[in-house]
């Protein structure tokens, strides 16, 4: 057990963490911020993602003494501090980009990220990014779609 | 003019998925819960001759560690009644519970299972469909025959590995192929397919008072009170379960889980336990859908009527019978398919092997079983030297056609309506031209699962409708989008006034379950007959208010008032609140069950599912290119023309046709779980399970046809399941088209695609 220093959503937060404590078991059993999922636990499915310092990861994959220091973005931290959606949220409701809900965390983490990288993005680059990130209900489609109105690329429904 | 009915709507729970809040199964917990591994077994068919748990037991923290000689001695099952909690003398697949630790966390559950010593003497593996019925195979179940069928269900002939056999035959068709102009047989197989649900699954239970409480993220909350109940010999009264957020089942959360083995080890511990799967364990031990090998044989005439049919199918039910059992009455409805056919003979069996027991996955046996008749459909088109979409229109079925089952499909020239729409789109001699691309095409007819739901509706003084139902939503928008839009509908409100609840068996009337696109159109049909009687007292209240008669009123935009004179007007907040004390508050139930369909009960023997309620036409194209160097199949156009009643919400069946297409897509190129001679599965992780990813997958093409007067809430029939059910059938015969060689398995690998190439220049 060591400290370790670090931002979440704009929290400073040190606790004390071992060599098997990944960030996502500290974000989620430790600080209760359950929005960050686990559902492989082996970097596969992208449920677990969050952004450090920008880059989306695998939290699931990464020793919480990786991100000592760092600037830790997880779903939690989207909306603005008066409740209001990012766009690419705002986009996911009204693009029916949700069904069972349970992957949508990971997608918009790294969707928020492409976007800030890439203000407008083609499909093929959208399509590319999600490569880490499985979605089992949605086919994708409305995905893409969310992204493109997120962007200003496509009339608001 | 609706105010929801039609509309796309936005979901309500779209807000706290996308914020991170909704609470899902894996999310809940209890305070001062304690964490359950299961241990399992290592190996597909062994006789246990020990489980050392002492030293498992002896790791701080650790409560307890529970085997079968802590459970009940009881075999319960879906269908049959042939599965114990735990393994006791005999292990039958990999991943089977033989053992759980509970302990104060879950990292400590998991390294004390690892201590936990099962000693297994190896036995031989029935690890194939064609071991289990070879002629001295071992038994997967020795005591097979004093097994009895779960509660209200009659026996059905089964035998030694044999566990389920529907059996059909019109007569005559050994004759028809003894004198047909042409005579075609194909055998296809199948491999398994994974759910691959995003939430694995989970469990927390807590025991009190005499009763368990279960926490579930789960498709058919009351089929986990009946299960878990026959499970631990206790009456459904005695559990309670409460549903959350699920992330996904796609039929794999239908059947119970761990929530038996939460509950059992909530009462030893005295505590609340909740257990969630991790991803190996969840794909090893899930109820796939299982694989099966498919022989087809018609005679046909040089003109291009099918004479005879026989139509043989085995299915893999695993080690045990599960609802795999079910799924062979299927055959019944797919051997002729949505074509004419003079006579048939159909046998489906349902074998156990030493494999993991499979069951539902949307579509069911459906997706493999069209896919055989279609491919098959292809090759006698080939060669009679007949276009294949003329071949399929010539002999596709007209209204009135009858079943096999005796039951006659009303509506069935529907199916013509959704070539000629896709036509329209896309013209089909267009379509897989130049080198390397193909065209395929598939036609189907499917059910929507009858089973009964039911529905209170309460108007409360601030306006709002509740809707409060044991439905569960699995993420379609079944409950938040069609059930909340038909309830906004009968009483003429916004559907943002509309609140849903989470299931809880306790508080709801009995509901069957997120299956076989059930909810929208059942427990639709049932918020339509408790609107009448909401309606009746909402009227009944307003004359008082309105001075007016009962029948001189109509309700409008959240509004009750007089048709003679619409300004004169009360709100339904205002009416629920003048009633309050004035009979109490408003409130009324209703039910809803699809009759059976009038059919011959006694038309197959074996038949546990007899009827396919309330039909659906559909037809589905595809275009794809093969790389003739990597194998590698592209879907270049997916087009679905799909027969749907009334789109609720056409957004939302857009949604559930993209997605089910897309799980289609993975289960004819990409998905497998591959059974190696020791039983055990080659596939281990989502590493190796190739699930589609965004870049492999087009933008799916569809057209959705409404016939709003049909049966259903303002016409609405089935629609999430069918999408995947002709995929499979459409690439494989795209493929087939593009390689101009054979494919005769699922999944298509690009293996197949070279050797098909290889084939055909031959």
């Amino acid at each position: 057990m060591s400290a370790v220093t670090f931002t979440v959503n704009g929290r400073i937060v040190t606790l004390d963490a071992d060599g098997a404590d990944t960030l996502l078991t500290v974000l989620r059993d430790r600080l209760g911020l359950t929005g960050t999922k686990e559902g492989c636990a082996e970097g596969e499915c992208g449920a677990c993602t969050v952004l450090v310092d920008g880059v989306p990861v695998d939290s699931c994959l990464l020793n919480v003494h990786a991100v000592a220091g760092s600037d830790v973005l997880t779903i939690e931290g989207l909306a603005t501090s008066d409740g209001r959606l990012s766009p690419i949220q705002q986009a996911f409701v009204d693009n029916f980009s949700v069904q069972c809900g349970f992957c949508t965390p990971g997608f918009l983490m790294t969707l928020t990220a492409l976007i800030a990288d890439t203000p407008t993005p083609d499909e093929v680059t959208i399509r590319s990014a999600l490569s880490g990130n499985l979605c089992r209900c949605t086919g994708y489609s409305t995905i893409v779609d969310a992204v493109m109105a997120a962007t200003g690329q496509t009339e608001r429904s | 003019m609706t105010v929801s009915v039609g509309r796309s709507v936005v979901r309500q729970d779209a807000d706290p998925k996308v914020r991170g809040q909704a609470v899902f199964g894996v999310d809940f917990e209890l305070s001062g819960s304690l964490h359950a591994v299961l241990v399992r077994s290592p190996i597909a068919s062994g006789r246990i001759r020990s489980v050392e748990t002492s030293s498992a037991a002896a790791v701080p923290g650790v409560r307890l560690v529970a085997t079968a000689a802590d459970a009940p001695r009881i075999l319960s099952g879906l269908a049959l009644a042939d599965q114990p909690l735990f393994a006791g003398d005999v292990v039958r697949y990999e991943g089977e519970p033989i053992a759980a630790v509970v302990a104060d966390t879950v990292t400590i559950a998991r390294a004390a299972a690892a201590r936990v010593v099962v000693d297994i003497e190896p036995l031989p593996v029935v690890a194939s469909l064609s071991a289990a019925v070879a002629p001295g195979a071992p038994l997967v179940h020795a005591d097979w025959s004093t097994y009895r069928p779960s509660p209200g269900l009659p026996d059905w002939p089964r035998h030694d590995n044999v566990v389920g056999e529907m059996r059909f035959d019109s007569g005559g068709v050994d004759d028809v192929f003894s004198t047909a102009d042409v005579v075609i047989e194909d055998v296809y197989t199948a491999d398994r397919q994974y759910q691959a649900y995003l939430e694995p699954k989970s469990a927390t239970a807590v025991y009190e008072a005499g009763r368990y409480t279960i926490h579930a993220a789960h498709q058919y909350h009351f089929n986990v009170r009946d299960r878990t109940a026959a499970a631990l010999g206790i009456l459904p009264s005695r559990v309670r379960v409460i549903g959350h957020h699920m992330g996904g089942g796609f039929g794999a959360k239908l059947d119970v889980g761990l929530e038996p083995y939460a509950a059992l080890l909530a009462r030893l511990a005295g505590a609340p336990v909740k257990m969630v799967n991790d991803r190996v364990e969840d794909l090893l031990s899930c109820n796939s859908r299982e694989n099966a090998i498919i022989r087809v044989r018609s005679g046909v005439t040089r003109n291009g009527r099918i004479l005879a049919r026989e139509f043989l199918v085995d299915m893999d039910a695993g080690a045990y019978a599960g609802d795999t059992v079910f799924l062979t009455s299927i055959a019944l409805f797919v051997a002729e398919g949505p074509y004419s056919v003079d006579r048939t003979r159909v046998v489906a069996r349902a074998l156990y092997t030493n494999t993991a027991p499979t069951g539902a996955f949307r579509g069911v046996s459906g997706t493999y079983l069209y896919f055989a008749l279609e491919r098959h459909t292809d090759n006698l088109a080939n060669a009679l030297g007949m276009d294949r979409r003329d071949f399929r229109i010539r002999n596709a079925i007209d209204a009135g056609h009858t079943m096999l089952n005796g039951q006659v499909l009303e509506d069935s020239d529907l199916l013509r309506a959704a070539f000629d729409a896709i036509d329209e789109v896309a013209p089909w001699e267009t379509l897989g031209r130049g080198p390397n691309r193909g065209v395929g095409i598939a036609a189907t007819v499917w059910l929507t699962n009858p089973m009964p739901g039911a529905v209170t509706l309460r108007l409360e003084p601030d306006g709002s409708l509740g809707v409060v139902t044991g439905a569960a939503e699995i993420g379609t928008g079944a409950v938040a989008l069609g059930v909340r839009q038909v309830a906004a509908e009968e009483l003429g409100i916004d559907p943002d006034l509309v609140v849903l609840t989470m299931p809880d068996t306790d508080a709801h009337a009995y509901d069957g379950g997120a299956q076989g696109s059930r909810t929208t159109h059942i427990v639709g049909r049932a918020v339509q007959h408790a609107a009448a009687g909401l309606r009746e007292r909402i009227f009944g209240q307003a004359a008082k208010l309105l001075d007016s008669g009962a029948d001189e009123l109509e309700i409008t935009d959240g509004r009750v008032r007089m048709v003679s004179d619409p300004q004169r007007t009360v709100t339904l907040g205002q009416v629920a609140g003048a009633a309050m004390f004035d009979g109490g508050p408003i409130i009324s139930s209703g039910s809803y069950a699809t009759p059976a369909p009038k059919h011959d009960p006694d038309a197959a023997t074996g038949l546990l599912f007899a009827t396919f309620p309330t039909p659906t036409y559909h037809v589905h194209v595809a275009e794809v290119e093969v790389d003739p160097v990597t194998g590698r199949v592209t879907v270049l156009r997916y087009l679905v023309a799909q027969e749907v009643g009334r789109a609720i919400n056409p957004a939302g069946v857009m949604g559930q046709i993209q997605g089910g297409v897309t799980q289609g897509l993975g289960y004819a190129l990409w998905e497998t779980l591959q059974i190696g001679d020791d039983g055990r599965y080659r596939q281990r992780s989502l590493e190796a399970y190739k699930l589609p990813i965004a870049l492999d997958v087009p933008r799916v093409e569809a057209i959705l046809l409404e016939h709003p007067a049909d049966a259903g809430p303002y016409g609405a029939k089935g629609v999430a399941e069918p999408p995947i059910v002709p995929v499979a059938a459409a690439i494989a015969n795209a493929v087939a088209d593009a390689t101009g060689g054979s494919i005769v398995r699922l999944p298509i690998t690009p293996d197949d695609v070279l050797n098909a190439l290889e084939s055909s220049k031959e």
